[in-house]
């Protein structure tokens, strides 16, 4: 009996990697603001209920108007982003070409549209450059990781002699392209969220009308758009095919809300004056700056406004992670195919379907009505979309798996077989995820919770350009930061598992 | 055409440079000193690992300006049709842009090509059928059709025929031959080697043991040789 006495049983890698992730938010939640501040959330709940039986979908004047202006900033935007962001693809190997495509898609649309906002006004150039430049960064990094991962035996066995553009067409980018359509296509569905959010700071897009119904308490005007905007992207396979792309783009083009004259001195005073921080500004050499001046402001605004929204940043973003996480988990389990039997299946992925159209800034938005402003209402907002998202494509994954041949019952094959077999793709799934979740949270801000975007709109708001430019700036390196660091994790655990 | 001076080459196992012997890679061809000239007809043969694909991709690197390769890994792009698969072959005859454009809207006089040489391969599929719903011997002869168009003066041909039945690969043997002036191809089939080709030479372990150019060979010999390999 004395082997029995060294029954040491390690921990897998993924418990380890679960647990830590719980660790870290239980130890974290006791300096987040999560309470519930509003006095009687069931009210307002029984409210938005009844909006919802009675949803009103006459009651929005122009309604029509924000739909297509939605699609259009959406089809634009993406357009001008792949035609961008497709040519970088193919010089994406640049340490150069990367450093800057990971800048512009670590400044979320938001922001981007902020700053547009100054210059060009509420004209459609804003929502669709808000949406172009950082989608123009994402096509740019993951075309290039799609191309990179196609075979190179086609290249081998074209003549050498043929020019390296119809090489690369017929030998390379071919064997993909099913996967790059897909992709854009994805991508297109996340222009639409991103441009009926872009409606939150005055675009006249869906989210324009849905803040203000929300915000008046006509509950059954929002729930209608709502509803109108998750069956918008419910059926984008069935009336946006790859095809009909380039006509959409035409019509968008014909239907695009009039594009008000570019007032250029505005531009001008905005580069030349509104962003330059205000010790400098009125200098007209480099000896009449006063330095300590432009020091005191700089370290104010990193010390009073971007340390504290960086920090409330990250917490949020780790406390959604594990709320994340929770949620994939149920969400999966609600439409797995190996519990429960078909109808029941297909209610669970018409849940996740919901769970992922709506915008987590829109969920935000209404739990924020619900609950008072705190952070929960943002992590749940993040934890039912990301947890939606990923449980859908582990879906589709466990969905495909053979049930094993062995007489156990449902429950244990599915926590034996299936939940086995996907756990370590849904963990890689979240963690990319937690870029996006950290982007997401940065712009909750303008919401009213206190992470780096709330500094940014208020400063926005206040007319001191400079200090948003610098903080949005703070915002970026945050996330290429963090980019990098999931980045190397990822790799690193690849390595552990190759050798 | 081509001469070959005490050839060694090495097989990398990881990817590094290819220069010397390092650590991990095996050396796969030894001392072999080769002269092929034009128009010269040859086999290549030998036991499996004799090295016979690692010289014909040598070769080819040697020869690449007037030499089409039909490698063993197809190099087929599955999404792509048929027709878009010969014409890879055809890419360097053209600009960019007619490629391009091709791509899109197939021109008429290369589908008129194309499908002619797929009916002397006999390849009865629609030109615009996807090449992964073919089958191994279609997509053998996509690849060696796609060989064929680059109309070079030089075949070079790993196994070519390995998926088809002998019949049709003395036929399609027969069309190579007439296209090419000179064709080297590393073949499976022994007698087929013997009796189609004007000089035949075999590889064991990566040396070269026979040469019909310099001595006569006979059945006997090549079939001591893949017995070796089958004791060993």
């Amino acid at each position: 009996m004395a082997l029995l006495q060294n029954t040491v049983y390690p921990l897998g890698y993924w418990q380890k990697v679960t647990l830590s992730i719980w660790f870290i938010a239980v130890v974290i939640i006791p300096f987040a603001d999560i309470e519930i501040v509003n006095f009687d959330p069931l009210l307002e709940l029984s409210l938005m209920a009844q909006g919802l039986i009675h949803a009103d979908f006459f009651a929005t004047e122009y309604l029509f108007q924000a739909i297509i202006q939605t699609l259009n900033f959406a089809i634009i935007g993406v357009s001008l982003g792949l035609l961008i962001g497709a040519p970088l693809a193919l010089i994406y190997q640049h340490p150069l070409v990367s450093g800057c495509c990971a800048f512009l898609r670590a400044i979320h649309e938001i922001f981007w549209a902020l700053l547009f906002l100054q210059v060009f006004g509420l004209s459609p150039i804003t929502g669709i450059l808000a949406i172009a430049i950082p989608f123009a960064g994402t096509f740019a990094r993951v075309f290039h990781d799609i191309i990179n991962q196609s075979s190179d035996s086609p290249l081998e066995s074209i003549d050498s002699r043929a020019d390296i553009i119809s090489r690369y067409t017929y030998g390379k980018i071919a064997q993909v392209l099913p996967q790059l359509i897909t992709y854009t296509r994805y991508r297109f569905e996340c222009a639409l969220r991103s441009s009926a959010v872009l409606g939150f700071i005055g675009m006249p897009t869906l989210g324009y009308y849905l803040e203000t119904a929300f915000k008046q308490g006509n509950y059954s005007e929002g729930a209608a758009l709502l509803i109108i905007f998750i069956a918008l992207i419910g059926t984008i396979r069935y009336w946006c095919p790859p095809k009909l792309l380039g006509i959409y783009l035409v019509v968008a083009c014909i239907t695009l809300v009039e594009i008000p004259t570019l007032d250029s001195s505005l531009l001008v005073r905005f580069i030349s004056q509104d962003i330059i921080p205000p010790a400098l500004v009125n200098t007209l050499s480099f000896a009449d700056v006063q330095w300590s001046l432009l020091y005191t402001w700089f370290s104010d605004i990193i010390t009073l406004q971007a340390i504290p929204g960086a920090i409330s940043t990250l917490t949020l973003a780790l406390l959604a992670l594990a709320a994340s996480h929770f949620v994939t988990l149920n969400a999966h389990a609600i439409a797995s195919k190996h519990l429960w039997p078909g109808p029941l299946v297909y209610l669970g992925q018409f849940i996740l379907l919901i769970g992922r159209s709506v915008p987590e800034y829109i969920l935000a938005f209404i739990f924020l009505i619900l609950l008072g402003p705190s952070m929960l209402p943002a992590i749940l907002a993040l934890a039912i979309h990301n947890g939606s998202v990923i449980a859908y494509l582990t879906v589709q994954q466990s969905n495909a798996i053979a049930p094993p041949l062995m007489q156990i019952s449902t429950l244990n094959k599915f926590n034996y077989h299936i939940m086995p077999s996907i756990y370590p793709n849904m963990m890689a799934l979240l963690f990319y995820r937690f870029e996006i979740i950290v982007r997401e949270t940065a712009v909750f801000g303008i919401l009213g919770i206190m992470t780096l975007g709330f500094y940014i709109d208020s400063n926005f708001s206040e007319i001191r350009y400079s200090n948003a430019l610098i903080l949005i700036m703070c915002t970026a390196l945050l996330n290429v930061a963090i980019d990098h660091i999931s980045m190397r994790l990822l790799n690193s655990h690849k390595q552990s598992l190759t050798t | 055409m081509i001469t070959i001076d005490n050839l060694n080459l090495y097989h990398q196992k990881t990817a590094s440079n290819n220069t010397a012997k390092r650590k991990g890679a095996t050396q796969v061809i030894f001392d072999l000193s080769l002269t092929i000239n034009k128009g010269e007809k040859v086999a290549i043969i030998g036991p499996s690992g004799a090295g016979k694909s690692s010289l014909l991709h040598h070769l080819y690197q040697r020869l690449q300006t007037s030499a089409a390769l039909c490698s063993q890994r197809q190099g087929l792009v599955d999404n792509l049709s048929i027709f878009h698969n010969i014409f890879m072959g055809a890419l360097a005859r053209h600009h960019w842009l007619f490629n391009l454009i091709n791509l899109m809207r197939p021109f008429k006089q290369d589908l008129r090509n194309i499908g002619l040489l797929c009916q002397q391969l006999e390849l009865d599929e629609p030109l615009a059928k996807s090449v992964d719903k073919l089958s191994g011997g279609q997509r053998q002869r996509v690849a060696l059709a796609r060989a064929l168009y680059q109309q070079q003066d030089i075949f070079l041909g790993d196994e070519p025929f390995s998926a088809l039945d002998p019949l049709m690969a003395s036929r399609l043997l027969e069309i190579i031959l007439a296209r090419h002036k000179s064709v080297i191809m590393v073949v499976h089939d022994r007698a087929l080697a013997m009796s189609a080709f004007d000089r035949v030479i075999a590889l064991d372990k990566g040396r070269l043991v026979l040469d019909s150019k310099k001595q006569s060979i006979n059945q006997q010999q090549i079939s001591k040789l893949y017995q070796t390999d089958a004791v060993a």
